[in-house]
Parts: C-alpha cells; structure tokens; sequence
C-alpha cells in the first residue's frame, strides 16, 4: 500500500513534507497548548490566505511573482498578522481576546477579494484550502526542508527559554528572559510552519494539526517531555495514515488526516475517562 | 405573495442582506460580554461539515432527496454547540481547546464529505464565500423566519441573556434557569450562523458577528449603545459591501468584510483622534 509512494516523485515529495510537518506542527503545538495560544493557529493560518492570494494576484500583472511561490508571500502575511494581533492586543485592553477573531475573519475576507479580482476560483485553491497529495512541488519541497532545519535549530537554542516562560510568565521575566524577544520569535516560527503544512494539509486545516494531537497527548502524558513525544507520535500516525488513505480513497489529505486525528482524540478520552 | 415573486434576484439578496446586517451584530454584543465571540467561527466551520452531509446525503440516496442543506447545517451547528459546551468539561484546565477542537474537526469532516460528494467547485465556493445572486425565494423565507425565531428569542430572555453575560455566578443566585437559558443562547448562536451562510458565506459569517461590535464598541459608552453602533455598522458594511461587489465584479462575503474591516479601522481612528482631544 505504502509502496506506491515511493515510485512517484510527488508522492515521494508529499510522503516527506508530510512526515516533516507531522514533527514540527505538533511539537509547536505544545507550545501553543500550554501558553492557551491555541486559537493563534487559526488566526495566522486564515491570514495566509490572504497572502497566497494576493501573490497569485500579483502574478497575473507583475511576471516576478508569477515565478515566486506563493508560500513566500503567505509566511510574509502570517508573520505580519502575528505582529497585528499583538497590536490589537493593545487597542483593545479589555476585551484582548477580541483580536484573534478580527484577524482571523479579516484575513479570510481580504483573501477572498483578492481571489475573486485573480478570477481564481478554481480546482487550484480547493488544494490550497483543503491540501492535496499531488501538489507538492520540488520548490515546495525544498522550501520545507528548509524552513524545518530553521525551525528545529532554533528549538534546540530556545528550548529552555521556551519552557521556562510557558510555566511561570512572571518567574522567567524576572529571572531576565527577554520575553518580548522570544513571543516575537515564537510567533513566527508558528508562521513559518503553516506556510510549510499548507501544501499538504490545506489552509483551513494546519491548525488543527498543531491542536489536536496536543489535546490528545495531554491526556496521556504524566510529564511535559512525554507530552511532547505522545503529540508527535500522534502527528505522525495521522499524517502517514491520513496520506495513504487519502491517496487510495482519492479524498482530500487535509481531511483525512484531521478526521484520523479526532479519532485518536476520541479514542484517548475514552480510554482516560474509565482511567479515573 | 405575489408582490415577493416579483422581487429580482438582485433585490431578494439586498432584503436578506439587510435582515443578517441587522441580527448579527445584535447576536455579536451578547458574544462580545460573554468574551465567546469566537464561537462563531467554530460554529461556522462546524456548518460547513453540516451543509456537506446534507447534499452529500441528499445525493446518496433518492428518498433522502428532499433535505435540504440549510437545515442540516443548522442541526450540525446546534449539536456543535452542544459538544462544545461538554469539551469544556472534560478539559477543565484547558477550556479554550474545546473551540479549535470542534473548529478543526468540523471542517476536517466537512473536507472529506466534500470531496465525496460530486458537486462541482464553483457551487462549493458560493456556500464557503457567500453569494448573494444564488439567494432563491425559500431561501430568503428561511432567512426571514429564523430572524424572526431569533429575534423572538432574544426579546423573551433578554433580561436573562444580559444578566448571564455580565455575570454568570449572580444570575444563578438570583434563581435564573442557567441551563435552560444557556441552550437557548446555543440554539440562537446555530439560528444566526446558518441563516446568515447563505449571502456571507460559511467562512465569513464570524466576520458578521464580530466586526461590527469590535467598532462599536470602540465609540459606544454602554451596553445599549454597544448594540445600536454595531447594528449601524452592521447595515452599513452590508449595503456597502453589496454595493460594491455589484459594480466591481468581486465575491459578496469577502467585499462585505473588508467594508467591515474599514469602518473598524475608522472606529479605532476616531477613538484616538477623541482620546486625544481629552
């Protein structure tokens, strides 16, 4: 079953990407889970829609972004919603979590507007919204390689930092983290890694991704370490099943992998529930 | 009756229009309290997974060809606001997972029954981005009659309603149905979403329910206020948004936002500019 991913070169491609995406969006997640910024997620990856828009949009009048992935352009959107959403944090005092929501219809509404002036309602950006097996380029591949020894390089770097402030805020500030730095940091390596699991997963799905398996491994994991390797364990099993049976049932990958994620989940609240 | 035969495509999506401009909002202020505006979204994507089981059952079977979408799509949204309700029990500490919880899977599943299902694209995109040209007569009867059902609903328990977004603790003391009111608040959140699908679209309707407020309530110095500016701005970025869809040829749900996005952006300006003066 497994075999014909490895005689096709975009198969190949997807098998990879995913693999790598099924490692970093959960390990990410736990971060995420653990601060409660769990619906930023969703926020960045509805903005890099926008981004990927506006790219094909300036692709049909300018040749240079017609050659340019539009993953670029959507990780450059991403990580300027990062930076809105903290804005409008402080527009916003009383009522902070107001931004998430903003940002998040905002973007897919601009997004949209874009689309419709490309005239790019087509099979092209169901695999965007939805991902797909088949749509993973070299470039893309590349690109993704890339962006996953960035980020694990600097998870390696900050891992203690990372830790410290998602425990104590006040204890880590005092003790001289710059805090600023690191959320800023943070943030955008969430980015980064949506515009990376957006080719396989789809848009509207990366940030499921980073949650579920997260909320499932939470209710195994007696420690923060097998939080950590129970997310991932759960991310990879949903990303090779949710491929392969994707590909053989001809269904959407992004689909197929979340639905086999909210299986896992399932399955692991049960088991907890009779547990207790 | 026959005067609402007439009515041209056109005019039909305007009164729809107009009626969502003016329930959203109205829904957004108790969500805005309540600090949930966020469950919209959620409740949106769940539609989606809704709308999706009712054409793909309505073509897997030819005795179940009489469903239709729209209230499948309600059904999914109340029971998704249901199941929200019992995530958060089971994450006690971790209660703000239960909204990307049911977000993510409902469109997860959403995904897969689209692509089991044989509609074309171009019909997919009018129910994810709204379109106010595929408003038919039954549609816009569904859309009047479960405004009327929300209106209706709001004004029975408004008291109650406001009492338990301020605070929940004090309404239970003072011997109000916490529970009772609390499922009608779930059913009016599903009322609102899925009437609104049809000229906003399913993406775009938490845009709806929270734009407006996040203006409003940049200008307004009470509660009553909160709920008159955001319905101002409601109806304006509707007609505005309609307006200019119509005559530069761009999808209706996303001009629709973006005129949302620039009356908030407005708000917030003219917040400063009086902070300032003070």
């Amino acid at each position: 079953m497994i075999s014909v991913f490895f005689q096709y070169d975009f198969l190949k491609y997807a098998l990879y990407t995913g693999l790598m995406v099924g490692f970093l969006a959960p390990f990410l997640g736990v971060f995420l889970v653990v601060r409660r910024l769990s619906l930023i997620a969703d926020a960045l990856s509805h903005i890099t829609l926008s981004g990927i828009a506006f790219s094909l949009l300036l692709g049909r009048y300018y040749g240079f972004f017609a050659g340019l992935n539009p993953i670029y352009m959507g990780a450059a959107f991403s990580v300027g919603g990062a930076l809105m959403i903290e804005r409008l944090r402080t527009v916003y005092v009383y009522y902070k979590e107001l931004a998430i929501p903003i940002i998040l219809s905002a973007g897919i509404g601009i997004g949209v507007v874009f689309i419709s002036l490309a005239n790019g309602f087509n099979n092209d950006l169901f695999n965007y919204l939805f991902g797909s097996v088949v749509a993973v380029t070299k470039s893309d591949f590349h690109l993704i390689i890339g962006i996953t020894i960035v980020v694990t390089l600097l998870l390696v770097l900050f891992y203690k930092e990372l830790f410290f402030l998602s425990f104590d805020e006040d204890q880590a500030v005092i003790s001289g983290i710059p805090r600023r730095f690191l959320h800023v940091l943070f943030i955008i390596m969430v980015a980064l890694v949506i515009a990376a699991s957006m080719r396989v997963v789809g848009i509207l799905l990366v940030s499921s991704l980073m949650t579920l398996p997260v909320a499932a491994a939470m209710r195994l994991a007696r420690g923060f370490k097998q939080m950590f390797v129970y997310a991932v364990v759960f991310g990879e099993l949903s990303v090779i099943v949710g491929l392969i049976s994707a590909f053989h049932l001809d269904l959407a990958p992004g689909g197929t992998i979340v639905i086999i994620n909210v299986i896992i989940l399932l399955v692991v609240v049960l088991l907890t529930r009779k547990r207790v | 009756m026959e005067l609402l035969q007439q009515l041209t495509f056109l005019e039909r999506g305007i009164i729809a229009g107009v009626i969502i401009g003016f329930i959203c909002p109205l829904l957004g202020a108790f969500l805005l309290v309540r600090r949930i505006t966020i469950i919209s979204e959620a409740l949106s994507h769940i539609t989606l997974t809704g709308i999706a089981a009712g054409i793909f059952l309505s073509q897997s079977a030819l005795w179940l060809g009489f469903i239709n979408p729209l209230y499948t799509g309600l059904v999914f949204s109340l029971a998704g606001s249901l199941l929200i309700e019992k995530l958060r029990q089971i994450y006690k500490h971790f209660q703000e997972l239960a909204i990307p919880i049911i977000l993510s899977s409902g469109i997860g599943l959403g995904a897969i029954l689209i692509s089991l299902s044989q509609g074309s694209y171009n019909e997919w995109y009018n129910y994810l981005f709204g379109s106010i040209v595929t408003v038919r007569l039954g549609d816009l009867g569904f859309i009047f009659f479960t405004g009327v059902l929300a209106l209706v609903i709001l004004i029975m328990f408004y008291k109650e309603l406001l009492s338990i977004s301020f605070d929940q603790e004090f309404a239970k003391t003072s011997g109000i149905g916490v529970r009772k009111i609390n499922f009608f608040f779930s059913l009016l959140i599903a009322l609102v979403i899925s009437m609104s699908m049809k000229v906003v679209g399913i993406l775009l309707v938490g845009a709806m329910v929270t734009l407006p407020v996040a203006a409003s309530i940049q200008l307004a110095k009470s509660f009553r206020q909160v709920v008159i500016f955001g319905i101002l701005f409601g109806e304006l970025a509707m007609i505005g948004g309609i307006y200019f869809s119509y005559h530069l040829n761009v999808a209706t749900g996303g001009m629709i936002v973006v005129t949302g996005v620039v009356l908030l952006l407005i708000a917030v300006i003219l917040k400063r500019f009086r902070t300032g003066l003070a």
